[in-house]
């Protein structure tokens, strides 16, 4: 007698990474622990805001890098138009809030050399980095060894620009163009909500000149909601727009005056906002408290669904570009006063034109990018 | 790459939590633009101030 064995076929289920996840949780408990210690709700949604956001970026996987390269190597728009709809949701709070009720404020900065050099620079670190602010924040989480060297660079590189900014201040420039400012605040909100379709407008023109798609993915039209969203709320409780990159540098100044530097000689944390931070707890700046949130909720979102971290290091090349783009980013940041996030979103979220103005020399930027990529071993795709 | 994801998180959170510690942290948090005088989200003043 024979016997035979069937063996089924084997269906491998997606398995918690429950040592991971714990962390997350336990991590973010803390954090919402210690500020509700100090009887700071407001900071504790900060947080738990930005946990939020981990989750939805890496849920949709949505990418301001990778959608502006797609757009620039092969025309498709449909993940820069994604973009615009987290921007066109969060204006509609921002916008009028920030003009009507006293104690919010939009993100706005000046037009000048620094604004155009230092989104330019940024753009250019964005593609080689393999990500922008809140890119590297999710990746971070998301379990990507490559992006914690991403990162590590542009928190050096933030604090190199807080040194670099003061003297390209002093080229000159005009103060901050706000929308509301002229046309109040629904007419502001008007102007704003015009500004976004004619650049999805013009987006679509040329996706389909070139012959590409412009229709944004079912993930990045749901995620674009989601983080919308938590962009408003993100807003109602830390009083402005999302930011990012100064969380970068405070860290930064902070790890480095552990180290022995002294930055009681430099013009930047002699104004009284960097200054006020670099002496507070990191849990007083409410861009540290989002950005945070936001890697261990991506962290939290990874470690749910997969083995966390179990991927191999990648090639030397792309370690260096890594450290590059990170560098570049950091600088450019702190000269373009943010990143996607804080100048980009939350600049055309706030109706002010430098938000414009960083999107149009992030793109040229990115360009340079895209070509420098193959130096390091990477695709231009 | 776990054991160095484990490595940083740990120390990333110790850090967080004794600088907390170690720090006055008065009143509720803020952003450089809350400041008199800032035009920008990191804090920087005014072309026209100068």
């Amino acid at each position: 007698m024979s016997t035979a064995t069937i063996s089924a076929p084997s269906v491998v289920a997606p398995r918690a990474d429950y040592l991971f996840v714990s962390i997350a949780v336990l991590a973010t408990a803390i954090l919402v622990a210690l500020v509700l210690l100090d009887g700071q709700p407001a900071s504790a949604a900060l947080v738990l805001g930005g946990f939020g956001l981990g989750v939805a970026f890496l849920k949709a996987e949505f990418s301001y890098a990778a959608s502006w390269r797609r757009f620039l190597t092969r025309g498709e728009a449909g993940g820069l138009i994604g973009g615009l709809i987290v921007i066109a949701i969060a204006a509609l709070a921002v916008v009028p809030v920030a003009s009507l009720w006293p104690g919010y404020g939009g993100a706005i900065a000046p037009l000048g050399p620094s604004l155009i050099i230092g989104a330019f620079v940024f753009g250019v670190g964005m593609q080689l980095g393999n990500g922008c602010g809140s890119g590297t924040l999710y990746t971070v989480g998301g379990g990507s060894g490559r992006m914690l060297i991403t990162l590590a660079f542009f928190i050096i590189g933030s604090v190199l620009g807080s040194l670099s900014l003061p003297s390209f201040l002093a080229l000159g420039g005009v103060d901050p163009v706000l929308a509301a400012n002229y046309l109040g605040p629904w007419g502001g909100l008007a102007a704003t909500l015009a500004s976004l379709v004619v650049a999805a407008v013009i987006l679509a023109f040329v996706a389909k000149k070139r012959g590409a798609n412009f229709m944004p993915s079912r993930n990045y039209i749901i995620g674009g909601i989601v983080i919308g969203l938590l962009c408003i709320g993100v807003f109602f409780a830390g009083g402005h727009p999302w930011s990012v990159t100064f969380g970068y540098t405070v860290w930064g100044a902070k790890i480095f005056q552990s180290l022995g530097f002294d930055f009681s000689n430099a013009a930047f944390w002699q104004w009284p906002g960097p200054k006020h931070a670099l002496e507070q707890s990191v849990l007083s700046d409410t861009s540290s408290l989002t950005d945070f949130g936001m890697i261990f909720g991506a962290m939290a979102a990874a470690a749910a669904t997969k083995r966390f971290a179990n991927t191999p290091w990648p090639p030397i090349g792309s370690l260096l570009a890594a450290a590059v783009g990170g560098i570049l980013m950091g600088w450019g940041a702190r000269l373009g006063f943010g990143c996607n996030i804080g100048a980009f979103v939350g600049g055309v979220a706030s109706g002010s034109l430098h938000g414009w103005v960083w999107f149009a020399m992030a793109l040229a930027g990115s360009i340079v990018g895209i070509r420098l990529r193959p130096l390091f071993g990477m695709s231009r795709e | 790459m776990r054991k160095v994801y484990i490595v940083v998180t740990l120390a990333a959170i110790f850090a967080i939590v004794g600088n907390h510690l170690m720090s006055p942290s008065t009143g509720r948090a803020v952003s450089p633009e809350d400041f008199a005088g800032a035009c920008a989200p990191c804090g920087a003043p005014c072309p026209s101030v100068k």
